[in-house]
């Protein structure tokens, strides 16, 4: 394990009598690429926004390089950058004049210089005089990233930063990032596109505030118990339903076609839908095995047939 | 240097402020054309505070010689011959007379009588706003000298014209009063006059003393024209002002919390202080140039004289902080821009009223001018006007620019301390 760079102790917000977080602890290590998953308000966005500095955690701690986020947060400011999940930036002025207002924002020097230059490694070249208001999702969300990145931090924090994107700049956005971790910056990144979390190297699960698992994709992966059964049956849609029906499966998924089933002892259903299909309306055109990706992880976590126990009993 | 960094932080966010308004063209159209156009309207709305063209119906019941002569009068004709005459200074009381029947003709538009001849009227009803009546007998009632008085019915509901025409109405009869007696005098039988001859001089003195009319000399001073116009435009441009200030920066921090550009702003290294400075200035940029432009047209259009100009332009300089500092106070406390909007419209209502912007405030009762001390157009017009039309020094306005200097770093302060945290 790198040397932790940001380390939550029972991490903690409430919201009035909700909580959001609770009571959250891990440590990130430097240079890693970080992936924060979780459904929607299950508090991945109050974690960064706490990390960032930007609201006062209720209990617990959290430090960058060793300072609090809340009470060192001056101090905090100049090493990270982040994007936030909206569009954050101001649509009414130009690419290179939101970068020139970052730059001086954080600081720097010599600052026409570096806004050409992550203009430049932006691909925003085309674009640099345009509003940023005009520019279109994929412009918007690298313009994020280049105003987060203008001070070169050793830390990014992106909330989403693929969210509403299509495929292709979601590639560009993450072939981006991995240039950025070249340099050495640790990157922590919530998303909900799970081939995005094949690409970090460090994965946290969180459920209602709860961190549930921490690993990376293959720990995690192999923690769910090896290959999974996954059938083809026609039609599909019904047969979901119906499998899900069935004692001794805990969980269905439709892939590709595909049904993968969660279950204790796949290979006992397998044998017994060898001899006998029980399904008249469903036609049973075949199975095989697959090995877990981190969809499978996320549903498993999601539909809760795994905890933080069950994760860690499988790690050792 | 650290103070250097400070400054480059704060052009940075000014530069980028001036640049938000500076873009959002009808904004600055609105703000561009608006004040100088309201300056312009409101100028001329108030200017004529002086009371004129009051429709009033005139009756004369009696129809004597006496009332047939001071009806004349009322309308405007010379009939004052024996006052003129009578008089030492003939060319002075001359005077006086054209000047009291230029203010009859200005004052009154008269109107033929609708009403009923006797009981009580209805103004409202008889379409106009003052009735006179020369009651019947009066002139029999003179020659009695059992005097009855003459009939006035004025609108007691305008507060401003009402009282006027009473006073004008007293005066013309006091005048004409006087008239006649002058003319008794001169028509008095010799032997009266040679018995008169007879009494002491110093009787004789008195009694021509009792016929000349008393006057005050009055002396008005500040504002020796009376002109309305001289007293409203500071408070019209201070309140026109007031309203562009908070108004315009009351969405800043706002739209940035709505957009999301606030958090953003937070995570980096920009102090709250730097932040609420570099916004403020270029507001205070574009309301220095607002400001200076509406007085210029009260002084070209409207012939306002500016004195200490230099002392006005601090009045208006810590005006225009301490009106943005609320502003931004407002919009660092509202969740929306919506919001912010509502808490401006809700603080301008009584600033409007209570201000003192329009009339001197100290006709509010003393327990609501403790309230009009908290608004920063109350300390303008009163700096201002104290500078302007009193010729007033710097520590006479002390007390107002302290409290406004003060107001500008509590609302600063009070602005930067609620942008801790994007909490919203």
């Amino acid at each position: 394990m790198p040397k932790p760079l940001i380390v939550l102790t029972d991490l903690a917000k409430k919201f009035g009598h909700k909580s959001a977080v609770d009571k959250i602890s891990m440590s990130i290590g430097q240079g890693e690429v970080f992936g924060f998953l979780g459904a929607n308000g299950a508090g991945k966005t109050t974690t960064i926004r706490m990390l960032c500095g930007l609201t006062k955690p209720t209990a617990g701690r959290a430090s960058i390089d060793g300072l609090d986020v809340w009470r060192d947060r001056f101090r905090i400011r100049s090493k990270f950058g982040y994007v936030s999940q909206r569009f954050s930036l101001y649509g009414d002025l130009t690419v290179r004049e939101n970068l020139r207002f970052f730059a001086g924002a954080y600081r720097q020097t010599h600052i026409n210089d570096r806004v050409d230059r992550m203009v430049k490694e932006m691909d925003l070249e085309p674009y640099r005089d345009s509003r940023a208001g005009k520019l279109s999702g994929g412009y918007r969300q690298l313009l994020s990233m280049a105003c987060a990145l203008i001070h070169e931090p050793a830390l990014l924090f992106l909330d989403e930063p693929t969210a509403g994107l299509d495929p292709v700049h979601r590639q560009q956005i993450w072939d981006f990032l991995y240039q950025v971790t070249q340099s050495g910056t640790t990157i922590f990144v919530t998303t909900h596109y799970m081939d995005e979390a094949e690409r970090c190297t460090d994965v946290g699960f969180v459920q209602h505030g709860r961190l549930v698992a921490k690993g990376s994709p293959r720990q995690l992966k192999q923690a769910l118990g090896g290959d999974l059964l996954e059938v083809h049956v026609e039609p599909a849609m019904p047969a979901v339903l119906e499998l899900r029906k069935v004692p001794g499966i805990s969980g269905v998924d439709l892939r590709s076609g595909r049904l993968r089933i969660h279950a204790a002892d796949p290979q006992a259903l397998v044998d017994q839908w060898q001899q006998y299909w029980p399904f008249p309306g469903l036609k049973f055109l075949g199975y095989s095995w697959v090995e877990p990706d981190m969809e499978d992880v996320f549903n498993a976590y999601a539909q809760g047939r795994h905890s933080q126990n069950q994760v860690q009993a499988a790690l050792k | 240097m650290n103070l250097l960094d400070s400054l480059k932080a704060i052009l940075t966010i000014a530069y980028k402020e001036f640049v938000h308004v500076w873009r959002d063209r009808r904004v600055l159209l609105l703000i561009l054309v608006l004040p100088p156009f309201f300056t312009l309207v409101f100028g001329h709305a108030f200017e004529g505070a002086a009371v004129r063209d009051v429709s009033t119906m005139f009756l004369d019941a009696d129809n004597s010689t006496e009332s047939r002569k001071f009806a004349d009068f009322l309308h405007g004709k010379n009939v004052l011959d024996a006052l003129v005459e009578g008089s030492d200074n003939p060319d002075k009381v001359r005077k006086d007379i054209n000047d009291l029947l230029q203010n009859l003709k200005d004052t009154f538009a008269w109107k033929k009588w609708v009403g009923p001849e006797k009981g009580p009227i209805d103004l409202v009803q008889d379409g106009v706003d003052a009735a006179v009546v020369i009651p019947q007998g009066w002139g029999k009632s003179l020659q009695n000298g059992t005097p009855i008085n003459m009939r006035a019915v004025l609108d007691g509901s305008d507060t401003n014209t009402a009282p006027a025409v009473q006073a004008l109405l007293q005066q013309a009869l006091g005048i004409f009063q006087l008239n006649e007696r002058y003319e008794l005098i001169k028509n008095l039988p010799e032997q009266v006059v040679d018995l008169g001859e007879q009494l002491s001089p110093q009787t004789q003195h008195e009694f021509s003393s009792s016929l000349t009319p008393w006057e005050f000399d009055t002396e008005m001073l500040y504002n020796p024209k009376l002109l309305f116009v001289d007293y409203v435009v500071p408070g019209m441009v201070g309140l026109i002002l007031q309203l562009v200030t908070v108004t315009l920066i009351a969405s800043t921090i706002t739209r940035e919390r709505e957009v999301g550009t606030l958090s953003q702003l937070l995570v980096t290294p920009l102090r709250q202080g730097e932040i609420v400075v570099g916004k403020v200035l270029p507001y205070l940029f574009i309301s220095m140039f607002l400001i200076a432009g509406t007085i210029a047209i009260g002084h070209i259009h409207f012939g306002i004289k500016i004195h200490q100009p230099l002392l006005l332009s601090l009045v208006c300089f810590l005006f225009l902080l301490c009106s943005l500092g609320l502003g931004l106070l407002i919009s660092a406390f509202s969740k929306t821009q919506t919001q912010a909007i509502q808490f401006s419209v809700f603080l301008l209502l009584p600033i409007i009223l209570l201000s003192g912007a329009f009339a001197p405030l100290s006709q509010l009762p003393g327990s609501i001018r403790i309230f009009s001390e908290l608004f920063p157009l109350t300390h303008f017009c009163r700096a201002f006007r104290s500078v302007n039309m009193y010729r007033a020094d710097f520590g006479f306005i002390a007390a107002d620019l302290i409290a406004l200097a003060v107001g500008a770093v509590i609302t600063c302060i009070g602005a930067a301390y609620l942008l801790r945290t994007a909490d919203d």
